[in-house]
């Protein structure tokens, strides 16, 4: 799982390294020379890093293209085009796979940046203990998923749950509600784990972007007269973008390659669906050795993490690293 | 100015490149002491109380010219799986030998992992196990996997509660549904029969008992036979138990773990679960004294006892190891009777080595062990490297017909369908 998590995780990464490069054109030449005297510097470093990031995703593109075959000395390829995009295709699975990943990286998304807000603003405006919050904040954030997902499985157990037991104690449910095993319900339960997380992250961030804010626009806008609900959209939400940018750019990363929570707590069932892209990748490549196919999954998530983090940035029509660097 | 630099630049990405070499060349094959044969086993956790190590120990007394290290791999059998394939495909000459699942043999031979052992054996070899197992291990009518340890299921059941009230130890599967209801009526337990119904590859196991008793077949050579009357029946029983509430609806998302807690806490009377359920029931306050096991149910009293799924590991040999006549002798001796004594007395697991099955002293430690000779045993359709996907398709698609988003026609012939295509090389 381990090695699945990384797969999952690495792969759809990689697109925010990329993205974040920004450089200014140098208008004197004092300037380029040394921006080119930078670049060499770091030419042996990028060279490290591009070999064990776009190696293994040119690698991935190469499979996808190619009929695998395992040998027990590595792999045995034949050129096979689009073959294995075509049998993602015509994969029910597949389709499945991408509309869970899609829908879930929306709501969770939504959900974790609308609390994660209220969090930060919460935060900013206190005036002590604000350390001490952080911490306790943090620390679902800090647990490692496998650990927290052992936890939530317990919790959402139909048998000897804990959740069930509040419920039917309280007399909410005369029956215990069997979390992981109905198709909404384990959307709902595998979500609510990753909000529980993943919160705090998203918090942070923003907090990070308030408190960059300086305190006399706020004054001004008191003494043009603006109140509190005012000055948050005239004043907070626009000169927060750039993090809020940063912080959904983050999770929606990270969330197409969802591995850990599903593999853990529900293992893609009911039958598949929670069945996420990485986990069906890891499926077909792990389980039934079908590499070709496997790495096609990759593939597509990765185009598609790519594609939605273009449109973010063209649509939210900010420039990382103006305002963003900090949370960054 | 500028040429300095340049030189410096030039003199790091010299150095850079020289520690990455030197990285490269350290990490190469370790060197290996003259005297004795160090080799690798890698396997994941079998019993609680380090058996593994025990086993090595008791090895290395009886054969001091051969060192073991133990590679320990992850109790979770698809991530043990993955790191295996990894290790191995990559041309690894380590683990020399690994414990694998008894599902593995044709995926592996065909994939190029595990050794053909018929050329590493002589053919008398293979008598000293228990009948059905070699057959287990062999793909295309060669042997990938000595059978290390077995398992099947059983029916684990409270015989305290059934003694309460007067109720027999189910020989039908309409009597363990008797059985259960009685019990639950009188609030003796919170739940009747608990058994392993997530989607995984338990669910695959728990199905091919009730399948088989049914008269139903997955495969026959490569035809699908899936979608038959027979399926649908052992399907529409398993829902049947949930639905009349035999059995919470929470065993759709239970694996063995969960299956084994209600069991432990108290909270079922009945448990399909592994050989290991016994050591662990003895274990567990709630329960302790209070169990018996027994074989499984059928559907008809002339039927009984009913089938039980065969589990288990097997020892295979990676094809690039160097020291093939040590791991020869690691193989002999963990199949041999020492090994297998040792196996059976220090953590009561099932051994292969039929003789080691009728030792006296042997039987009276495991009470499993006088069941395993009066169950049927059926094996899952392992024998096609599509068997991954041949239960993919299988515990998917009951499931959902055991949450009741499938009905149990829909399920069967879903799920027919989905066979049909991994046999012929299809699909995702």
């Amino acid at each position: 799982m381990d090695g699945g998590s990384r797969l999952g995780a690495g792969l759809a990464r990689r697109p925010a390294a990329l993205a974040f490069p920004h450089t200014r054109r140098a208008p004197a030449t004092l300037r380029g020379r040394r921006a080119r005297v930078g670049y060499a510097f770091l030419a042996p470093a990028a060279a490290v890093v591009a070999s064990v990031t776009l190696g293994p995703i040119l690698y991935a593109v190469f499979l996808s293209l190619s009929q695998v075959r395992l040998t027990g000395e590595g792999f045995a390829t034949t050129w096979a085009g689009l073959a294995n995009y075509a049998i993602l295709y015509r994969a029910p699975e597949f389709w499945q796979a991408l509309a869970f990943t899609a829908g879930y990286t929306g709501a969770t998304v939504l959900v974790e940046v609308a609390l994660g807000l209220v969090v930060a603003l919460v935060l900013n405006g206190l005036v002590r203990g604000r350390g001490l919050a952080m911490a306790v904040l943090l620390l679902p954030w800090s647990l490692i998923t496998v650990v927290s997902a052992e936890v939530w499985s317990y919790l959402d157990n139909g048998a000897y749950g804990l959740i069930d037991y509040v419920l039917v104690v309280l007399h909410v449910t005369s029956q215990p509600v069997n979390w992981l095993g109905e198709p909404t319900l384990a959307l709902v339960a595998v979500g609510l784990a990753d909000v529980w997380k993943t919160t705090p992250f998203v918090a942070l961030i923003l907090l990070a972007g308030l408190q960059m804010i300086r305190r006399d626009l706020y004054e001004a806008a008191t003494l043009d007269g603006a109140g509190p609900w005012k000055s948050f959209w005239r004043v907070t939400f626009p000169l927060l973008r750039p993090s809020l940018l940063v912080a959904v750019l983050f999770r929606v990363l990270q969330s197409f390659g969802l591995f850990d929570l599903p593999f853990v707590l529900t293992s893609g069932g009911p039958g598949t669906t929670t069945q996420s892209l990485a986990l069906l990748a890891y499926r077909a490549m792990f389980n039934d050795l079908e590499f070709g196919p496997g790495t096609a999954v990759s593939v597509v998530t990765v185009a598609a993490v790519v594609l939605v983090a273009v449109l973010f940035i063209r649509g939210l029509g900010v420039r990382l690293g103006e305002a963003g660097d900090g949370a960054a | 100015m500028q040429t300095t630099v340049r030189g410096t630049i030039l003199g790091l990405a010299a150095a850079t490149m020289v520690a990455i070499w030197s990285i490269g060349a350290a990490a190469g094959p370790a060197q290996h002491r003259a005297a004795s044969v160090t080799i690798v086993w890698a396997a994941s956790p079998i019993s609680n109380n380090g058996l593994r190590q025990h086993l090595i120990t008791a090895f290395e007394r009886a054969h001091p010219g051969i060192r073991v290290r133990l590679q320990s791999q992850p109790t979770n059998t698809d991530t043990n799986r993955q790191e295996l394939i990894t290790e191995i495909n990559s041309g690894s000459a380590t683990p020399d030998v690994y414990m694998g699942d008894v599902i593995w043999p044709a995926q592996f031979a065909q994939a190029g992992l595990a050794m053909d052992l018929s050329k590493v054996f002589p053919s008398t070899f293979w008598r000293r196990f228990a009948p059905g197992l070699v057959a287990g291990a062999t793909y295309q009518g060669q042997v990938y996997g000595a059978p290390f340890f077995m398992d099947a299921g059983f029916l684990y059941y409270r015989k305290d509660l059934l003694a309460r009230y007067h109720l027999p130890v189910p020989r039908t599967w309409t009597q363990l549904a008797v059985d259960a209801k009685t019990l639950l009526a009188h609030h003796a337990v919170r739940y009747g029969f608990v058994w392993e119904g997530a989607a995984y590859e338990g669910l695959t196991c728990n199905l091919m008992e009730y399948l088989t008793d049914a008269g139903g077949k997955v495969l026959s050579g490569t035809k699908s036979l899936f979608d038959s009357p027979a399926s649908v029946r052992a399907v529409s029983f398993m829902r049947s138990l949930i639905v009349s509430g035999v059995s919470p609806a929470a065993v759709t998302t239970f694996q063995e773990p969960q299956a084994m807690n209600a069991f432990a806490q108290g909270q079922a009377a009945f448990l399909r679960n592994w050989d290991y359920a016994w050591s662990n029931s003895q274990s567990s306050p709630a329960v302790k004294g209070k169990v018996g096991v027994a074989p499984l149910p059928a559907f008809s009293a002339s039927g009984y006892p009913g089938y039980s799924n065969i589990g288990g590991w097997n020892l295979y040999i990676n094809p690039h190891t160097e020291h093939l006549a040590a791991v020869r002798t690691f193989i002999e001796w963990m199949t041999g009777v020492a090994g297998q004594t040792q196996l059976a007395t220090y953590a009561s697991e099932i051994p292969t080595n039929a003789q080691v099955q009728r030792l006296p002293e042997v039987r009276k430690l495991n009470p499993v062990l006088g069941v395993v000779s009066r169950v049927r045993l059926v094996a899952r359709p392992a024998y096609t490297p599509a068997y991954a996907k041949v239960s993919s398709a299988l515990y998917t698609n009951v499931n959902l017909a055991l949450t009741g988003q499938l009905s149990p026609r829909a399920a069967v012939a879903k799920a027919a369908q989905a066979i049909a295509q991994a046999i012929s090389g299809q699909g995702l």
